[in-house]
Order: structure tokens, then C-alpha cells, then sequence
């Protein structure tokens, strides 16, 4: 067992960086629409984004993942493994991300919609450039820990035979019995990146706080 | 081994429901000479019959084997790497062309997919830890003992329909992994009494894993192993059963077997 076996892991990381990348910022585009049209859109679209939460934290992201790729994928649409198991945790994630969101929306507090209607700012602009800003803050913390569970969550994707971290681990555990290296790799190199990510959003949080925004 | 995973009962209604959309126009064959290429999917933690070596690269009796058969089909071979449970529904939903991953027949399988001549018979092996002092050389011998399986396989198949159907075990005393190494290292941390594998693997990993024996080789679950192809694509099968039988006569077939299942 040389320096070959760590190397093997290790270049599941660009995969599973690269199914992050794809999930978290999908979910996010996904998720903060969702959470405007949940906080500020009239009864139904309120109720269906809210019915749209309820399912996708429902239902398992594996089970999504094979319905996105081995039943719709081919039919209607054709996306690559790599692609449907990224979009699915991504859609998945975007229901969390909009609960996430709608909380941040919700604590901005209602009194600055009213101030920014008050000095002429239409409905919208407030959205945009009084409320949205300040949510966003204030849902770094929260949004870091969602983004250390699509980080984990992405292995997933091994499903589908997208050889990410853990299904290269799986695969060496089998062919030289040593679980424990395997994983034990496997689980250095899923805390690091978890460790490097949060890490770069606390920096982003207190880079980006107001001056009125409580610690 | 083997058998169809549960989840895929998920999979298999919800693409009945959709089957209505589903249109092909000329032969599977015909496709995949156009394209030159092979897409086979296989479940790289089997060793022997299919797994990787430190540099990743596949390597195993199934894999030097259906690389041997593309060449004669003058076709270029793509592996896809999945777990055991997605290849079935990974060839019938026309995910990859083909799988070879150690399959047994079976009659819930062949509803789904269709099979290829055998390429291999196995047989079914019952290994214990090196300090087991009982003995097991009938089924009735397990009673009482904890009994590891790998999930999905015949084996498990075999303990659930006939050993607890028959009273043999109970529930309690049966355990069942994601994966067969998972049994193995059970096995020697004495978590479980014996493990009832595919002969092949079960002697490779007790050579993998040391402190451990086949103390039972019999042939209550295994079978003829063989390659699967699409429901009704009798065209690909015949090209390959073509090629197996060549194979099988020049002996190649024999070699692998030395090479990976003796000289390891």
C-alpha cells in the first residue's frame, strides 16, 4: 500500500468539489426566489412554494437522484450522471435554503419594508436593496451549515457511478481489506473541505456585517 | 449471488408509469456499432471478479473478460462504476448497454432483464473465523450461529426464503452488509459466526483478511454467473454468447479462472 492509494481518494475531491459547486449555488437561485415569493407573494404561491418545501425535505435525496436520472433523464431531458445527481441535491437543498432565507427574511423585521415604502422606494427596489442585502447576512451562519451537509451529501452521486471520495474509498476498502485507511482517508479529506468552508463563511459573515446587526 | 434490489421495485413501477414515452427506432446492436462504443457497467468492490488496484485501475475475472469480448466486437469499452443495486435498473432504463458484475440468474432478474450464456458457474461457500470449532456441512448446521450476508445476493436470498423461512434462524440471527468485505471484517471481529458468500470472494477475502476458512462449499444459491443485456435484446446476447463460447473452447475463459481464482 503505497502513496498511491491516498492519491486515488484524493482525486475524488475535484468531483466532489465540483457536485458542490453545481448543488449549493442552484439551490441557492432556487431557494431565495422560493423564499421571496413565500414572504411577500399572494396566498397561492405562497402555498405552493410552501407545499414545494414540504415535499422536497420529505422525500429522500437518493430517491430523488434515481428518479432524476434512471426515469426522467433519457425521456425528456438527457443530463449526464454528474449533472442529474448535482441538480437533484440541488433541488433538495433549495428547499432548506429557502427555509433558511425566509427565517433571515422574516428577522429583518417588517418596520423597513414600511421606512423604505415611506421615503418612495417601490415594492420591489425595498426587496432588492433594503431587505435582500440584510437577509442575506444574516443567513450566512445558518447557509454554512447547509453548505457542510451538500458537501456531505454529495457523495451520493456515487449511485449513479460518479466516482467521487467515498465510492473510490469503498472501492479500495474492498480490494486490500484496510477499511480503516480507506475511510479514515476519506473522512480527513471530507473534513477538511467542510472545515475550509466554514471557516471562509465566518470570515465572510463578519467581513460583511453591518454595524447594526447584533453578534 | 445477487438478487434485485429492493429499490428497484421503486424504480420499476415508476418507469412502468412513464413507459407509455419511451420510443426506439433500429436495433440496440446497430447503435452501439455506430457508436463504436460499449458502455458496461459494473460494481468495482467484488474482488475477485471485479475491483480496482491502487491506482484505480479495474482490474478482475469479469473485467479482463468482457475486455476481451468488446475487442472481438471490434468495439471500444467504456466502464461505468455503480453500485451493485443500480446496474440492473442502469440496463433498463438504457444507462449503460450491458453489465457484467458477477450476476446469477434468477427469475425475478430475468422479468427485468435478459441474460447472456453463463461464462462461470459458481458455488456458494460458508467461511468462519480460524478459531470456529463447530462444524457446518448442511444447512441445519447453522442454527444458532450468527450468519452475515451480503444484501441483494442469492445467499441472502437463500438465508431469508429457505433458512428463516424454515426455522433454521431467526431474524435476530441474520445480518446483512452493503457489501461483502463489510461481512468479512465481521467476521473476523467476531461479530458474526459464519458468512455465506460466493465461494471465489469468500476465499478471497479470508486471503485478504487472514484468520479466516471455507469450512462449506456447496451449491445452494450460486449459479451460472452471466452478463445482462436489455429485456428482449436478443440480438446483443447472441453476439456475445458467440464470443463466450469461443472463449470458453480457446481455453481464455480456463486462464482467467487460474489467474484470479487460484494463483491470487
Amino acid at each position: 500500500m503505497g502513496s498511491n492509494f491516498f492519491f486515488y481518494i484524493a482525486e475524488g475531491t475535484a468531483i466532489t468539489i465540483a457536485v458542490t459547486l453545481v448543488a449549493l449555488p442552484f439551490g441557492l437561485f432556487i431557494g431565495l426566489a422560493l423564499a421571496l415569493v413565500n414572504t411577500y407573494a399572494g396566498q397561492w404561491p405562497r402555498r405552493a412554494s410552501a407545499v414545494y418545501s414540504l415535499v422536497m425535505r420529505g422525500i429522500p435525496p437518493i430517491a430523488l437522484l434515481f428518479i432524476l436520472y434512471f426515469l426522467l433523464s433519457g425521456r425528456w431531458l438527457n443530463l449526464s450522471p454528474f449533472w442529474a445527481g448535482s441538480l437533484s441535491l440541488g433541488i433538495v437543498s433549495s428547499a432548506y435554503q429557502m427555509e433558511i432565507l425566509r427565517g433571515a427574511l422574516a428577522s429583518v423585521g417588517s418596520g423597513q419594508m414600511t421606512a423604505a415604502r415611506a421615503v418612495g422606494l417601490s415594492r420591489w427596489q425595498a426587496i432588492r436593496y433594503i431587505l435582500i442585502p440584510q437577509a442575506i447576512r444574516l443567513a450566512i451562519p445558518p447557509w454554512s451549515n447547509e453548505a457542510s451537509i451538500v458537501l456531505k451529501d454529495s457523495s451520493l452521486v456515487y449511485a449513479l457511478g460518479v466516482p467521487e471520495v467515498l465510492r473510490r474509498a469503498q472501492q479500495l476498502s474492498a480490494t486490500n481489506s484496510q477499511p480503516l485507511l480507506a475511510f479514515g482517508a476519506a473522512a480527513l479529506i471530507y473534513f477538511v473541505l467542510v472545515f475550509l468552508t466554514n471557516r471562509g463563511l465566518d470570515w465572510l459573515a463578519n467581513k460583511t456585517r453591518l454595524p447594526t446587526q447584533t453578534v | 449471488m445477487k438478487r434485485i434490489p429492493l429499490f428497484l421495485s421503486l424504480v420499476v413501477i415508476l418507469s412502468l408509469l412513464l413507459s407509455a414515452c419511451g420510443a426506439t427506432s433500429g436495433s440496440h446492436l446497430d447503435a452501439i456499432k455506430k457508436a463504436g462504443v460499449i458502455k458496461v457497467g459494473t460494481s468495482a468492490d467484488y474482488p475477485p471478479f471485479e475491483y480496482v488496484d491502487e491506482q484505480g485501475n479495474k482490474i478482475g475475472f469479469d473485467i479482463e473478460l468482457m475486455t476481451q469480448v468488446a475487442k472481438r466486437m471490434n468495439l471500444t469499452l467504456e466502464w461505468v462504476d455503480m453500485p451493485f443495486d443500480s446496474l440492473i435498473a442502469g440496463v433498463k432504463e438504457g444507462k449503460i448497454d450491458a453489465s457484467i458484475s458477477a450476476f446469477n440468474y434468477s427469475e425475478e432478474r430475468d422479468q427485468e432483464v435478459d441474460f447472456t450464456e453463463a461464462y462461470y458457474v459458481g458455488e456458494d461457500g460458508f467461511t468462519v473465523a480460524e478459531g470456529f470449532t463447530g462444524t457446518i456441512s448442511k444447512p441445519e448446521d447453522v442454527a444458532g450461529l450468527k450468519v452475515g450476508v451480503q444484501s441483494g445476493t442469492t445467499q441472502d436470498g437463500y438465508v431469508t426464503d429457505v433458512l428463516l423461512a424454515e426455522g433454521v434462524l431467526t431474524e435476530d440471527l441474520v445480518f446483512r452488509y452493503d457489501r461483502a468485505d463489510q461481512v468479512a471484517l465481521d467476521l473476523k471481529n467476531g461479530r458474526i459466526d459464519v458468512m455465506m458468500t460466493d465461494l471465489v470472494p469468500g476465499q478471497a477475502f479470508y486471503r485478504r483478511t487472514g484468520g479466516l476458512k471455507v469450512v462449506h462449499v456447496c451449491l445452494y444459491s450460486s449459479g451460472p454467473f452471466n452478463i445482462i443485456v436489455p429485456e428482449g435484446d436478443t440480438e446483443l446476447a447472441e453476439a456475445m454468447n458467440a464470443i463466450l463460447k469461443d472463449l470458453q473452447t480457446e481455453g481464455f475463459i480456463d486462464n482467467l479462472a487460474i489467474k484470479y481464482f487460484i494463483g491470487e
